[in-house]
């Protein structure tokens, strides 16, 4: 149902992608709301702990990281607008722009985990540091997964698998990188910013 | 506006929100910055599953389902701060 007043609305309303994609969103983003409230947990406990760990992180390459993340986010929507208009050039383009970007976040990532390993800040090193490398190394894992499927969409794309009439599996890869976007989105306050 | 613009529009306010999570988290650690930056977090993970997701256009339960874990986490969150 849709009103006037709502700017976002649509008079059909449709789920994109394919619905055993949403189920296992579902799934993911469980599993990551326990390690969420985990951290949350742990940290109303260890506060101190958690505040002068936290110090070892640098807020400015949490940024970068989110940014990287958001701009492949936005490149793998617009790929989908575009095969939707029955450009699958531009789509690929966009698709190869999405896994790009994704590269900047795992250089960054691999940087800090360097950076942080040769500080000695290892998993064993505190409660924090447990927390971190769980979370975000479980985060790390879905972003390489989803780079994974960036890149075999892209390919499909540029053999013209997809077009307006058919493009639900390139929603539903799409779909679960936002997923992955969208979970990062939390984390980043969470791990990098609250004090 | 177009499809594209709408998602052109969804990401610069991602990352101006981006931008403001860390410029709070600078600014101090009071109880309401605290909230601002949650609020923050919250309001990205709105652009992303009405923007990016379009779930917008989606049946509402979906919507709703998808909109409540983030509200969830931030409100939960900010309940082990207090």
């Amino acid at each position: 149902m849709s009103t006037s007043a709502d700017p976002f609305s649509s008079p059909a309303r449709r789920l994109p992608g394919d619905l055993a994609m949403w189920f296992f969103i579902l799934a993911e983003l469980t599993v990551f709301a326990i390690l969420i409230l985990a951290f949350a947990v742990a940290q109303m406990v260890y506060a101190e702990q958690f505040d002068e760990s936290r110090a070892a992180l640098d807020s400015s390459i949490g940024l970068a990281l989110t940014l990287s993340l958001l701009t492949s986010g936005l490149f793998a929507a617009l790929a989908v607008e575009q095969v939707r208009q029955a450009r699958s050039a531009r789509a690929t383009l966009l698709l190869l722009a999405a896994l790009g970007s994704s590269c900047v976040y795992v250089v960054l990532k691999l940087n800090e985990y360097s950076h942080l390993a040769g500080l000695g800040l290892g998993m064993e090193h505190n409660t924090f540091f447990t927390l971190y490398w769980i979370l975000t190394g479980f985060h790390f894992l879905h972003v390489l997964l989803g780079m994974v499927i960036l890149g075999w969409l892209a390919a499909r794309c540029r053999r013209g698998a997809y077009g307006p009439d058919n493009h639900s599996g390139l929603e539903s890869g799409v779909l679960y990188w936002h997923m992955v976007d969208m979970v990062w989105v939390l984390l980043f306050p969470l791990v990098y910013v609250l004090r | 506006m177009s499809a594209s613009k709408v998602l052109v529009a969804c990401w610069l306010g991602l990352a101006v929100l981006s931008v403001s999570t860390v410029l709070l988290g600078n600014a101090g650690a009071t109880l309401a910055l605290t909230a601002a930056v949650l609020l923050t977090a919250f309001g990205k993970a709105w652009l992303i599953t009405d923007g990016f997701m379009e779930l917008r256009h989606a049946p509402r339960a979906w919507r709703l389902l998808l909109l409540a874990w983030p509200l969830v986490l931030v409100l939960g969150v900010l309940l082990t701060l207090l």
